[in-house]
């Protein structure tokens, strides 16, 4: 059995159908991807892999134990954690506190004496340790602010990694990033693929076929296709594509 | 048994207004479908293409006649359950509003999980990102799970003749509101209608081969 799984989903937003009889399975250690054009469907399938959105048929399975219909937070606590395409840092903090505040030992302690949590050399410890997984240990004490968009994309990886996941969900990570920030990030889930199972989300569609195992191809919210790179660009039409040169690089 | 889908006796025609009934756009459709297929559909901008489709799914009502998706009268089904018989996607997105007058506690079920009949209205085809591969592959696994598929091409480029002549096994061609069924794709190039429609996309096409 696959670690994270969603059987039949099936989603609909009043008269319109917007996942139809969708399922997807991801393996430990694997780094899968989602992808579709426009209006696929691929963001109302994240929120309901993730929680925020409770399906109308189907079920979600994480580690054998069903958590469709489970508060979204109760699902982060089991060990999903996800990060968002806009992105969500307080920006007039420091970096390394936006790290703290989603550590487990930090939720414990719920807010007690938070200068006296901030100056906490273990915790400090912590999300420095977090922050160097995404490159950002040297930055820690500059403002988030400061932060370039691709660093800000590295930080917000951060911040769900500080979660101590199991599973990491990525929603669309290019988003926003040019070529150079893109290929960075591209660089930063090849490192953490050793450490964790990862889902992204994504319509860049070379930076998946780079960096996935095995990719899920989603439109008119159904699986239309799926199958590890390879095989998928096993296909006269992807041939002829620009995606080719990605496949065969 | 019953066919996929008997479209018959269709009608649908628009007047001028409630009062002044002259018709300003007449469709006729008679045609059945017995088996799994993949059908191409194509004709000229205002020919009623997308009204053919309405009334396939159920979102149009006719005017006369009848739709029967596996022996079902699709406008006597439960609104709310009209697209697990027939689904009608426009390019990326599915579209439906429906009317009727019945309340769906007096209508029938569908009798069915996932629609039967798949209509795609011009899937945005764009030869440099792939997804046509896994858009044509996707046709096929319908098929094979034995639905009806229909794909709705405008053709202004070449590869959209060569999707259609890869994939689908039949034809239907929609002219000033007539509906005629082509058995194959060169029936589809030896109707003179639909040759005089595609035009120059043959001559390209012809060219091409012709220098290969």
């Amino acid at each position: 059995m696959a670690l994270f799984e969603a059987r039949n989903i099936h989603k609909r937003f009043g008269s319109r159908v917007v996942l139809e009889n969708i399922s997807l399975s991801f393996e430990a250690g694997q780094v899968s991807g989602i992808m579709g054009p426009n209006g696929a469907g691929k963001s109302t399938c994240f929120h309901v892999l993730t929680g925020q959105h409770k399906p109308d048929r189907g079920e979600v399975t994480f580690d054998g134990q069903r958590i469709s219909g489970l508060p979204p937070q109760r699902i982060a606590r089991m060990g999903v954690s996800r990060s968002f395409q806009l992105m969500n840092l307080f920006d007039d903090t420091v970096v390394i506190e936006n790290v703290m505040l989603a550590l487990p030992a930090f939720r414990a302690r719920r807010l007690h004496a938070m200068a006296a949590v901030f100056s906490d050399r273990v915790l400090i410890d912590q999300a420095l340790a977090v922050l160097d997984q995404v490159g950002l240990a040297g930055r820690a004490w500059d403002a988030a602010a400061s932060l370039s968009y691709g660093d800000r994309r590295a930080l917000e990886i951060a911040v769900a990694l500080a979660a101590e996941p199991r599973i990491l969900f990525l929603d669309e990570p290019t988003s926003g990033l040019g070529i150079e920030a893109t290929r960075r990030l591209a660089q930063l889930v090849k490192r953490l693929r050793d450490r964790y199972t990862i889902v992204m989300i994504e319509h860049d569609m070379r930076f998946l076929f780079e960096l996935a195992d095995r990719i899920s191809v989603i439109h008119w919210g159904q699986v239309i296709a799926e199958g590890p790179p390879a095989q998928l660009a096993d296909n006269k039409w992807v041939r002829r594509s620009t995606l080719a040169e990605a496949t065969h690089a | 048994m019953s066919a996929m889908l008997d479209v018959s006796n269709l009608s649908k025609i628009y007047t001028r207004g409630r009062f002044d009934r002259t018709p300003t756009f007449r469709l006729d459709a008679d045609f059945r479908i017995e088996q799994p297929a993949i059908v191409g559909m194509m004709g000229p901008n205002g020919s009623g293409k997308t009204t053919l489709f309405e009334l396939i799914t159920g979102s149009n009502s006719p005017t006369n006649g009848t739709v029967e998706v596996a022996g079902r009268d699709i406008h006597r089904v439960r609104t709310d359950e009209r697209d697990r018989l027939a689904i009608h996607y426009h390019q990326s997105y599915q579209v439906r509003h429906f009317r009727s007058l019945r309340p769906n506690a007096l209508m029938e079920r569908a009798g069915s999980q996932y629609p039967l009949v798949h209509l795609f209205d011009e899937p945005q085809f764009n030869t440099q990102d792939g997804y046509i591969g896994f858009m044509l592959d996707f046709f096929r696994r319908l098929r094979s799970e034995g639905r009806l598929v229909f794909l709705c091409v405008h053709p202004n480029e070449r590869f959209h003749l060569e999707i259609l002549e890869e994939i689908c096994e039949r034809f239907i061609f929609v002219n000033k509101g007539v509906v005629t069924a082509l058995p194959d794709y060169a029936g589809l190039l030896g109707f003179e209608p639909a040759r005089a429609y595609l035009g120059n996309l043959l001559t390209e096409r012809a060219a091409v081969e012709d220098a290969a």
